[in-house]
């Protein structure tokens, strides 16, 4: 018992003074035991053992053949990105057009023929825009413009279509309440209109609806002072509902304030065109 | 744990399934060539061969210009500038020439068409000819395709035709529908008389697929909402993965995946949403670069 003690007491004490003799011998002591130092442990054993040659290929065909995809599909992916740069890389010569001919004479005519061309075109395209009076309505943010030859005469607010759909699961039928895009004329105006109601104006307000030419079906002053025809039933007229100007509310009829329908109605003639996007 | 000693052990564990590469020449070699062979398959596909191949498709053959070898080294510095400068003003010619036919043909048609003058920073929609809403490119870039083809002197045989919409991708629907059910009796209709109008505050940003390889990308020039940043992500998400099946759909086909000539026009949010909701499904282009 006293002689394991002594010697556990020895092993603390050559412990604790290592470190401070450790720096100076440290060199040495290093040099010796890689001399000294039997190889206990085979280097062999160190490195996992290398795998039979037929698996380790396999596994690396298949390892190489899965990341590979991966990075083909990175590249498909990137494939847009990588034409640009290489546009933008690949050398080209500045202004590689030649021209067919060496006459310089025959160049500057097929020049002039050029800009007369151009020119002729420029006229054609200026002829198309309307000489009458024409509207333009912008469903998307509800405004008009009343034109002349190009030129802006009027800007004011409107109401057009509120894109709502209407079901009507009792009678299966259904409507779409948007002012339809594209050149439309004018074909027909009318002072003081009246509406003639159409089945959905009863079902949206839960009546029943009554046969076609019933006198409940047409209703004076709702449209104001004007109507201007568009075809299909669609109007340009006036409202009661004043506020709702400058919003999406209709059932696909353009609606005007009172100053506005009056302006559009005097400055559009049977015949005008209304462009409506 | 440092920071040396976690990449070492990470480094350890993302190895670790390729250890049997470590002393194996055979399956280094093998690992390696199958590593690279599809990926440089799809690079010459995908890439090298499009770019090679030059994309382009005209629409009208050159009457004036043409591309042929170089002037004769012999020829006079004065005669060289000279002809360069006719080329380029009888090339910016050909191109309002082209402009101007196209405008004119889908001046003929009845429904919307959108024109983008990027030389005149201007983007319009007409019918019949009329311009109904014309409105300011704040900022724009074109792909390097578009300055090969000037620098070529075929620019204006791509542009000389209107281009067609073929396919469209929005951050906003096309028309913002509300279903509403009819009323059972007026009890139920002045109840839902009273309800309040929605207003529609979406951000506008979308990607028009012409034919002959253009894509137009128009986006507005505030910045969106959060939600808009997240729907923005999902259109981004949507427009590269339609790019991507383009590319896989062409190769299943045995054919080169083709360069999209891209054009992308920054608007106000009120002129994207007015363009993107007037334009119909087979809408005309007239562009002029």
């Amino acid at each position: 018992m006293l002689r394991r003690e002594k010697i556990m007491n020895e092993d603390a004490q050559n412990r604790s003074a290592q470190p401070s003799s450790l720096p100076e011998a440290a060199p040495n002591v290093a040099k010796s035991r890689a001399v000294e130092r039997p190889p206990t442990v085979p280097e062999a054993i160190k490195t996992p053992p290398a795998l039979p040659e037929k698996n380790a290929a396999g596994k690396a065909l298949l390892a190489g053949i899965s990341l590979g995809l991966f990075l083909a599909l990175l590249t498909l992916w990137l494939a847009p990105v990588w034409r640009e740069w290489m546009f933008a890389i690949l050398p080209e010569s500045k202004f590689a057009m030649q021209l067919r001919t060496t006459d310089i004479k025959q160049l500057r005519k097929e020049a002039q023929r050029l800009e007369k061309r151009v020119a002729s075109l420029q006229k054609k395209h200026a002829a198309i825009t309307p000489r009458l009076p024409y509207l333009i309505v912008d469903t998307s943010e509800n405004r008009i413009q009343v034109m002349r030859a190009g030129e802006l005469l009027h800007e004011g607010v409107c109401s057009t279509g509120s894109y709502v759909l209407l079901r009507s699961a009792e009678q299966q039928r259904q409507w779409m309440f948007v002012t339809p895009r594209g050149m439309y004329q004018i074909l027909g105006k009318r002072v003081n209109p009246v509406w003639a109601k159409p089945d959905w104006a009863f079902i949206e307000e839960g009546l029943p609806v009554p046969p076609l030419g019933s006198p409940e079906r047409f209703e004076a002053g709702v449209l104001g002072e004007y109507a201007l025809e568009l075809g299909d039933g669609y109007l340009i007229h006036g409202t009661l509902y004043k506020r709702m100007l400058g919003m999406p509310v209709t059932h696909g009829c353009v609606r005007l304030g009172d100053e506005d329908l009056r302006l559009v109605y005097k400055n559009l003639q049977i015949g005008s065109k209304v462009f409506i996007y | 744990m440092t920071r040396q000693n976690f990449g070492v052990a990470l480094l350890n564990w993302l190895s670790k399934p390729f250890r049997y590469l470590r002393q194996n020449r055979k399956a280094q070699f093998v690992f390696f060539l199958s590593l690279i062979f599809f990926p440089l398959f799809i690079f010459v596909i995908a890439v090298v061969l499009p770019v090679a191949r030059n994309p382009f498709e005209a629409s009208v053959e050159s009457e004036a210009l043409e591309t042929s070898e170089a002037l004769p080294d012999s020829t006079p510095a004065e005669i060289v500038t000279g002809r360069r400068e006719l080329a380029q003003k009888m090339a910016a010619l050909e191109i309002n020439q082209a402009f101007l036919q196209t405008r004119l043909e889908l001046s003929r048609q009845d429904s919307i068409c959108l024109i983008v003058d990027l030389l005149d920073s201007t983007a319009s929609l007409e019918v019949r000819g009329v311009p109904m809403r014309r409105c300011k490119i704040l900022r724009s870039r074109s792909s390097g395709l578009a300055r090969r083809l000037r620098n070529q002197g075929r620019l204006h045989q791509w542009l000389a035709a209107p281009f067609i919409l073929q396919e469209q991708l929005a951050t906003l629907p096309k028309a913002p529908i509300r279903i509403k059910e009819a009323p059972k009796d007026t009890i139920e209709a002045s109840e839902s008389k009273g309800e309040d109008l929605p207003i529609e505050q979406r951000d506008a940003e979308f990607t028009l697929h012409f034919d002959r390889n253009l894509t137009l990308s128009v986006e507005q020039a505030q910045p969106p909402s959060f939600s808009g940043r997240l729907r923005e992500l999902w259109y981004d998400l949507r427009r590269n993965f339609n790019e991507a099946r383009d590319a896989v759909t062409a190769l299943m086909h045995l054919q080169l995946p083709q360069h999209r000539l891209w054009i992308e026009i920054e608007l106000s949010r009120e002129d994207a949403k007015a363009i993107y909701r007037a334009l119909p499904t087979q809408a005309g282009l007239a562009l002029r670069l």
